[in-house]
């Protein structure tokens, strides 16, 4: 921990940063502050990696810290981990085949259909779904902001978020095992890549959540790809090469849809954006929605394919989707029986919620809380309860907040600091 | 108190024990705001850090109670009261009020209209829930004028 507390999954460019108030705004969790004319991630705890301060930037000021092509040289042996999103960031006429042998020529030594790792973990959830039967909904895990928004926001939901491997970390595990084995290297020296649509991906493997550290080495966003990968596809001839074994089962999940082809006993509901999730869990959390058994949450706006970092618009990228489903199928070729075999040893993460259980709040003074709870109302009455954000905070609620915790003061308010200005030349008037 | 009423010995009615109190509106028949009340009680007893189960206890209370006011009131007043000890929720509302405390408090008996059991609503289980889930619960009410439901949640 220590210095790596304040490690995310963006940085904001001080020198392109207007202060415009935009991402600040945007963030859900009201993290950002502007002080002298700058934004930053003023409340490092509160923030969850989603990367609405990204999106919404307009000046392009909030940067992703995913990994460029040409920084990945201290690896011996490079493996690619393309998100399922990648293949519907082209046109129709490029196969998810075409991208992955593409992929080899940009310099990947192995390239890896992750759609098909997607469809092992559905089988796996399945499992645990017919294995653990008294909570209801259980909710996804592949989202790491929607895993953090629960872990800071809904404590007491942790218990339901499923304790299965996500798709990217399960085939990273195998292919670090397997490569190492077949070419003999250490794997230390094998570097898997995650090719992301998002930041919060990056987040997932530097800093993850119930376990020690990630398969995975580094992720690298796909806008940042995608032009070398453009080139690199128009090498790719009409080749015998098969990388794809996937099928419409495992694509879906590009857009955060884990229930086509899967689940057919299980009663599932997805709910995607952010404003949106909290929504559903703000339910959840009341005692609602019991009767569904799996509710799926995607930070990003239409799924994975809305992610910050993508290239392709968003609605082309979903009817990509859905043509890549109908031509690849809704049944998985995968034999279900050799999955089931090794559940606990590959799927299963133990002891998730026990060790999730731990980040609860720390002894605090009631008694001073309660006063302090006092005068933020106290100062709320006097602020303007505009939420223009020119003070810094994003809304007058949270500014009283930092006022009381010695973050801010009342006169960092425009409207509190003019009528300052005004008694005082008040004050002056009537000496003279 | 009128029959059927449930009393096991409220610890704030109005008292000065309460340190902090807050007071909110709910309109009734706003579906739109329905859960904006039980949500800012959230965020005041996070920002307080209370013990998290006590503040998952607080939501499925205040929500079953948001939500009845919501679905059966004309207006009701909330009020927040936090003390050393304990959280206290108050409900009271303008509203038809409930003729049979006594039935009303049976798991499964439920009021709901059509509408209302299609938007999920009418299980016949908010009130014997909230009976349930808080510490001290006491509920009172005059048909024609409205119901006013006591709750109280301990700090571990």
């Amino acid at each position: 921990m220590g210095a790596q507390d304040s490690f995310h999954s963006i940085k904001i460019d001080e020198q392109r940063c207007i202060g415009c108030v935009t991402c600040m705004h945007a963030c859900p969790v009201k993290a950002i502050r502007i002080r002298n004319g700058k934004a930053s991630v003023f409340k490092h705890d509160l923030c969850i990696d989603c990367g609405e301060c990204l999106r919404v930037c307009p000046v392009q000021a909030v940067q992703s810290m995913t990994s460029k092509v040409v920084e990945l040289t201290q690896f011996k042996i490079k493996v690619a981990l393309p998100s399922p999103v990648l293949y519907a960031q082209y046109s129709d006429a490029t196969t998810p085949n075409d991208i992955l042998l593409a992929l080899h020529k940009l310099g990947f030594d192995h390239v890896y259909d992750m759609a098909l790792s997607c469809e092992m973990v559905l089988i796996a959830m399945e499992e645990y779904l017919n294995r653990m039967t008294d909570v209801r909904p259980i909710i996804s895990n592949y989202c790491p902001a929607v895993v953090r928004l629960i872990l800071k926001n809904y404590p007491n939901l942790m218990d339901r978020v499923i304790p299965i491997e996500v798709p990217r970390e399960v085939a990273a595990k195998q292919i670090r095992k397997s490569l190492a084995a077949e070419m003999n290297v250490d794997p230390t020296e094998i570097g898997i890549f995650h090719l992301t649509p998002c930041p919060a991906k990056l987040i997932s493997i530097q800093k993850p959540i119930g376990v020690e550290r990630s398969n995975l080495d580094d992720a690298i966003a796909i806008r940042d790809i995608y032009i070398p990968l453009l080139n690199a596809l128009k090498e790719v001839g009409d080749e015998d090469l098969i990388l794809q074994k996937s099928s419409g089962v495992g694509i879906s999940w590009a857009t955060s849809r884990s229930n086509v082809g899967g689940l057919p006993q299980h009663r599932s509901l997805t709910v995607r954006g952010l404003e949106e999730v909290i929504h559903i869990l703000d339910q959840v959390e009341a005692g609602k929605l019991t009767d569904i058994d799996y509710l799926e949450c995607a930070a990003c706006p239409g799924g994975c394919v809305g992610g910050p970092l993508v290239v392709q618009n968003r609605h082309v990228a979903t009817a990509h989707v859905d043509t890549l489903i109908e031509q690849y199928g809704v049944r998985t070729r995968l034999d279900r029986r050799k999955i089931l075999r090794s559940y606990e040893e590959n799927y299963l993460i133990p002891g998730l919620h026990r060790k999730t259980r731990a980040v609860s709040n720390e002894q605090v003074d009631l008694v001073k809380a309660l006063e302090i709870m006092n005068q933020v109302e106290e100062t709320i009455g006097r602020l303007p309860g505009m939420n223009c954000g020119a003070c810094g905070a994003p809304d007058c609620r949270t500014l009283a907040e930092d006022i009381a915790a010695g973050d801010a003061v009342l006169t960092d308010c425009v409207f509190m600091k003019i009528k300052e200005l005004e008694d005082e030349v008040e004050g002056h008037r009537r000496k003279s | 108190m009128p029959p059927g009423a449930t009393s096991k010995g409220i610890v704030l009615a109005e008292t000065a024990d309460a340190r902090f109190r807050k007071l909110f509106s709910i309109e009734g028949g706003n579906f739109q705001a329905a859960g904006s009340v039980s949500k800012q009680i959230k965020m005041i007893l996070k920002q307080l850090s209370i013990d998290n189960d006590l503040i998952w206890r607080a939501m499925i209370v205040a929500y079953e109670a948001e939500m009845n006011a919501v679905l059966y009131a004309s207006s009701c007043e909330v009020t927040l009261s936090v003390s050393t000890r304990c959280v206290s929720l108050q409900f009271k509302d303008r509203g038809p009020g409930i003729p049979d405390i006594g039935l009303a408090m049976t798991e499964g008996y439920s009021t709901a209209t059509r509408e209302m059991r299609e938007r999920g609503f009418g299980a016949g289980l908010g009130l014997p829930n909230m009976k349930k889930t808080a510490d001290r619960f006491h509920i009172e009410s005059v048909v024609g004028e409205g119901t006013t439901l006591q709750m109280e949640l301990d700090l571990p």
